[in-house]
């Protein structure tokens, strides 16, 4: 809701939002879609002015449309794929993290989410050197563990502290806060880019159930509402600045005992590529440490693909030359 | 504004028509003629975006490799437009309909020139795709080739609506019934056809057992229920539902 006053546009003066008003004409959206030639002759004001104030308040208002032709070269030259640093969750996603998109890894509790979260953020900031926001909902952010696998990839201390100092981690406990630190984001990245600094390339929201699963439920428009604000935040951050986003879901059992993603329906059309991961339990097997991730929705892969990898080094295998941060032009698309 | 003899006589005999759209999809003669507005719905990952996808591909295609060749807006407020995604559609079907060694950046060109016809909006509140639908009235007025309007999707605001609009119904759906209005409007005096997809987040718990006919899974019959405003379901023609069978 827009409400009409005095200063959004040139030409909207006070004797006419007087009129308007008395006419029960409030705000913009009332106004932009009230017949013109009715409101001049109701509230007796000048056609033309109100024509030239109805396009200024569109243009400033609207959202203009793009030729995909334009679209698609920007989007040649902008996206980023940003490799997860684990060879199996590449083949999985299609080479990485794509900018512009959310992916969401989801797996009952145990399955190594947040351990995937860590190693990758660890990957980004040290591989590909680029900063990371990583917010953590849970209280699971754990620097050692970080330092840890950055020791596994670099004995080198100073490029340890270099890469730690890429991972940017905000404790936020609740949805509101965690709205907040999105809005500080997006205005941080704004006056960046007129400053021309360099800007986050992945945010990591380690979980987002944890923050939205207990708003859900008795008063249920008000928390729905919510999680698609959040949703909401976070799909035009990844789009307007090109930033890949990555999100962890809780796990719940449908009717026929199968794994989905919790949060519902409405979320469920939320990420655009969506990764389950599991434990996989093999009697001969010692090793707890073992993960299948199966690709639970793609629009770029075939779905219900599984691999399996092994989680204790998932942080710590060498990179073996792997090619990390890929323009799109080098993809076969 | 003036217009030469070609632009009034393509204003006045009207939009083609996307009748023959997609035979696999549409019944026999029951395609979308202009002013039809279509709905797809279904749960997540049943195909929607993907079905618009081939739909848009279809439209943008020149005639000579069997597309409509006409102009199409696809507004986009889930934020989840793949261009990449319509491109590899786009290329798929350009290659089928072309010889086996056309040249490489004869392809790409041709994909150009059809994407020269796809505009695209991304709409982030209910409020922003009103005034954008407002905006685009003009285009729709004088542009006789722009032929489909596709919204993807729309129910995206329902629940920042429901939630924003308080206690009264009226309020919490009055920006979606101004844009279906709008929509209304299109639809009649410029007879674009509208294609939407809606989120089927709603659980039919009335829905009757017997229902469950062969031909639709439980899924698709479970989230059937529609839930938008009711000048919405008014203006709708044609209604498909999207369901996944493992």
């Amino acid at each position: 809701m827009v409400v009409l006053k005095e200063g959004i546009c040139p030409g909207l003066n006070e004797d006419m939002i007087k009129s308007l008003q008395a006419a029960d004409i409030r705000t913009v959206e009332d106004f932009v879609s009230s017949d013109t030639e009715d409101l001049a002759q109701k509230c007796s004001l000048s056609y033309k002015a109100l024509v030239a104030v109805r396009r200024v308040l569109l243009a400033q208002h609207a959202a203009f449309p793009v030729s995909s032709a334009d679209l698609y070269e920007e989007l040649l030259s902008s996206t980023a794929i940003l490799s997860t640093g684990n060879p199996s969750l590449d083949k999985l996603l299609d080479t990485g993290l794509y900018t512009g998109e959310i992916t969401e890894l989801t797996g009952a509790p145990g399955s190594g989410k947040t351990q995937v979260c860590f190693s990758v953020a660890v990957n980004v900031a040290y591989v590909l050197k680029q900063s990371v926001m990583f917010i953590d909902t849970n209280g699971g952010a754990c620097a050692n563990r970080l330092l840890q696998m950055l020791q596994a990839k670099s004995s080198n201390k100073a490029e340890q502290m270099e890469a730690l100092e890429r991972i940017r981690v905000f404790r936020v406990f609740d949805v509101f806060s965690l709205l907040t630190s999105l809005h500080g984001l997006r205005t941080d990245i704004q006056r960046q880019a007129s400053a021309g600094g360099g800007s986050v390339k992945l945010v990591i929201v380690d979980s987002v159930s944890a923050v939205l699963a207990h708003t859900l439920g008795a008063k249920q428009s008000e928390g729905m509402s919510l999680m698609m604000q959040v949703a909401g935040m976070l799909k035009t951050i990844a789009k307007d600045f090109n930033i890949a986003v990555l999100v962890t879901n809780h796990a719940v059992r449908d009717g026929n005992g199968r794994f989905k993603a919790g949060l519902g329906q409405s979320w469920s059309h939320v990420p655009r590529t969506r990764v389950l991961l599991q434990p996989v339990e093999s009697p001969g097997n010692s090793s707890r440490s073992l993960r299948s991730a199966t690709l639970t929705k793609s629009s770029r892969q075939a779905c219900h693909q599984v691999e399996v990898f092994d989680l204790s080094s998932s942080g710590l295998s060498e990179d073996k030359g792997n090619s990390g941060k890929r323009k799109l032009d080098d993809l076969k698309l | 504004m003036t217009e030469n003899g070609a632009q009034l006589f393509a204003r006045l005999k009207g939009r083609q028509s996307l009748k023959d759209i997609e035979p696999c999809i549409f019944p026999e003669d029951g395609g979308p003629s202009q002013g039809d507005v279509v709905e797809f719905h279904g749960t997540e990952g049943t195909g929607k975006t993907e079905t618009l996808y081939h739909l848009v591909t279809q439209c943008i295609l020149p005639a000579q490799c069997g597309g409509l060749e006409v102009e199409v807006i696809f507004i986009d407020t889930d934020y989840h437009f793949d261009m990449l995604r319509l491109v590899t559609v786009l290329e798929g079907r350009l290659s089928d309909s072309m010889e086996k060694r056309a040249e490489e950046n004869e392809t790409e060109e041709k994909v150009r020139s059809c994407l020269h016809r796809l505009s695209v909006v991304h709409c982030s509140s209910s409020v922003q795709l009103l005034f954008t639908l407002h905006y685009l009235e003009n285009s729709f007025c004088c542009q006789p080739s722009l032929c489909l309007l596709v919204i993807d999707s729309i129910s995206a605001f329902y629940w920042v609506d429901r939630s924003n609009g308080g206690e009264s119904i009226t309020r919490q759906e009055a920006n979606l019934r101004k844009c279906v209005e709008l929509l209304d409007r299109f639809r009649r005096d410029y007879g674009v056809a509208v294609f939407a997809s809606t989120h089927a987040i709603m659980r039919n718990y009335t829905a009757a057992s017997d229902a469950t006919s062969e031909c639709m899974t439980r899924s698709a019959v479970d989230f059937d229920k529609p839930y938008l405003c009711r000048a919405w379901q008014r203006i709708v023609t044609h209604r498909l539902l999207f369901s996944k069978r493992y």
